[in-house]
């Protein structure tokens, strides 16, 4: 089969979309119940020039921006039905564009509340 | 700090001002979003999908590649043990939530992305699908007779092999021009070799007939003597094309003698293995006058083996050899176990691997050997 790789817009008009990106996991607390949707997962800073601070409960991350050499396509696969046919077609279109992500890359830092840790 | 207020999403990261802060949420449709996927593609790559010109080939039972007009890449899944939280632009259709101006939300984590490979084009199975079936005389013939929808042949137009072969529009093309391929009634065709010899040596009478020059041969003249043989005139042209090369400064046509003479040392040998001497006696009995025949010409076609005092050659075609390199190598030890550079060479020489040279090809399928520093190298498999 051959699979077109469409996009609704051009180059310039893509939407960029981006990536926090973190070593390790995100988890909730244990005794959370319930759907993560819409919960807050934490706070980014981007407090100096280059540096971005991500706070995740009560530890602090820090990290930088990064621009991708190489950038990411998002691409969504869609399975449309073809008119007229049984026959279910897959298609695949870019949705968007990421150039760059805020890299977490050190040892979380614990946040004591009171104190803002060393 | 201050809350950066008016626009959330992605924009609101990227463009975060030294000082403000963000809080970052769940989107309210986060989930595995198995859809979504991310591909690493370097700029050329994203102006050609912005342009409209990448396609994804291959049956359902391959792994796809990706193709644009004139490459074809394996497509590689990389996982990423970090955690990748994918955050759109506000305002995304298909995920849209309230107060999205105001929210940083993140749709999906993301497992990995994919990265594109160059690779070579998977040609082995155009072959393989034109060679069901060949146009032959008898074909022709039959077709004067009925009318079409009668065949009960395989054939091929240009959609079902862009379809169905992994590789680009251009390395198609490639493809289809490296087996004389034409397109007939909107079908790629091979012509059967027998049919080929009869439609050339018709050529060649005809050329002889009318005293015309094999340097410069006339399309328009060679086609219409052609049909007066009741041969179809896209197969004539088409002849022109196999065994000649355009000579655009008179608008004629040249016989190349290598393309001819191959063609009939291939008909003196056919499946035989035949006496050096032998083969040379008859070999120059079916060359035109004007040409000369020469056992250079026959690089990569034929191979000799010493039996005894004699020297037997034989049928031996790059073009029948599998395109890719481990399965050439495996097909030429296999045959021969050990090599000279001499031989093995013309058997390489159309192997094409990106990012590895034939040093590279060498080391990596091949071992070496030399009795002696002046010797000459013997390579045998790996």
């Amino acid at each position: 089969m051959e699979i077109r790789v469409k996009c609704g817009c051009g180059e310039d008009e893509c939407s960029e979309w981006t990536i926090v990106e973190l070593q390790g996991v995100v988890e909730t607390q244990s005794s959370f119940q319930g759907s993560v949707q819409s919960l807050e997962i934490g706070r980014l800073c981007h407090s100096d020039s280059s540096q971005y601070t991500f706070t995740v409960g009560y530890h602090e991350l820090t990290g930088s921006k990064v621009t991708l050499k190489k950038p990411l396509l998002v691409l969504k696969k869609l399975q449309k039905c073809t008119d007229g046919s049984s026959q279910k077609e897959t298609e695949l279109e870019v949705v968007g564009i990421i150039r760059s992500k805020i890299l977490f890359k050190t040892r979380p830092k614990p946040l004591f509340s009171g104190t803002s840790g060393k | 700090m201050e809350e950066s207020g008016s626009s959330g999403g992605a924009q609101a990261v990227i463009n975060l001002g030294i000082g403000s802060s963000v809080p970052i949420s769940y989107h309210a449709s986060f989930g595995p979003h198995e859809d979504l996927l991310l591909l690493e593609a370097d700029e050329n790559l994203v102006s050609d999908i912005f342009s409209g010109r990448v396609t994804l080939r291959g049956l359902p039972d391959e792994d796809a590649v990706l193709c644009t007009k004139s490459k074809t890449y394996a497509i590689k899944f990389v996982g990423n043990s970090n955690s990748m939280l994918l955050i759109p632009p506000s305002n995304t259709p298909g995920f849209l939530q309230d107060d999205d101006e105001s929210h940083v939300s993140v749709i999906k984590l993301a497992p990995g992305n994919m990265e594109l490979v160059e690779v070579s084009p998977k040609l082995d199975k155009l072959k393989k699908l034109l060679m069901e079936s060949p146009l032959n005389a008898g074909e022709v013939e039959d077709a004067m007779m009925m009318d079409d929808g009668e065949k009960n042949l395989a054939l091929y137009t240009w959609s079902d092999l862009a379809n169905t072969i992994q590789a680009s529009d251009e390395e198609l093309r490639k493809g289809l021009e490296s087996l004389s391929a034409i397109e007939i009634d909107g079908y790629w065709r091979v012509i059967d070799e027998s049919y080929l010899d009869m439609i050339l040596r018709m050529l060649l009478n005809n050329s002889v007939l009318n005293s015309w020059c094999f340097d410069g041969l006339d399309e328009e003249d060679v086609v219409s003597s052609l049909v007066a043989d009741e041969f179809p005139s896209e197969l004539a042209g088409h002849c022109l094309r196999v065994f000649g090369s355009e000579v655009k400064e008179i608008n004629k046509w040249k016989l190349e003698p290598r393309l001819v003479c191959l063609h009939f040392a291939r008909q003196v040998l056919g499946e035989e293995k035949m006496r050096l001497e032998s083969f040379m006696e008859e070999w120059k009995k079916k060359i035109p006058e004007g040409m000369e025949g020469k056992f250079e010409m026959l690089e990569g076609e034929v191979l000799t083996e010493r039996i005894g005092i004699e020297t037997r050659v034989y049928k031996f075609s790059v073009r029948s050899l599998p395109s890719t390199p481990a399965e050439r190598f495996a097909v030429l030890f296999k045959h021969r176990p050990k090599w000279e550079w001499k031989d093995l060479e013309p058997y390489l020489r159309d192997l094409h691997v990106p990012r590895l040279s034939m040093e590279g090809l060498l080391l990596k399928y091949t071992r070496r050997a030399q009795s002696r520093p002046d010797a000459e190298p013997i390579f045998s498999a790996r």
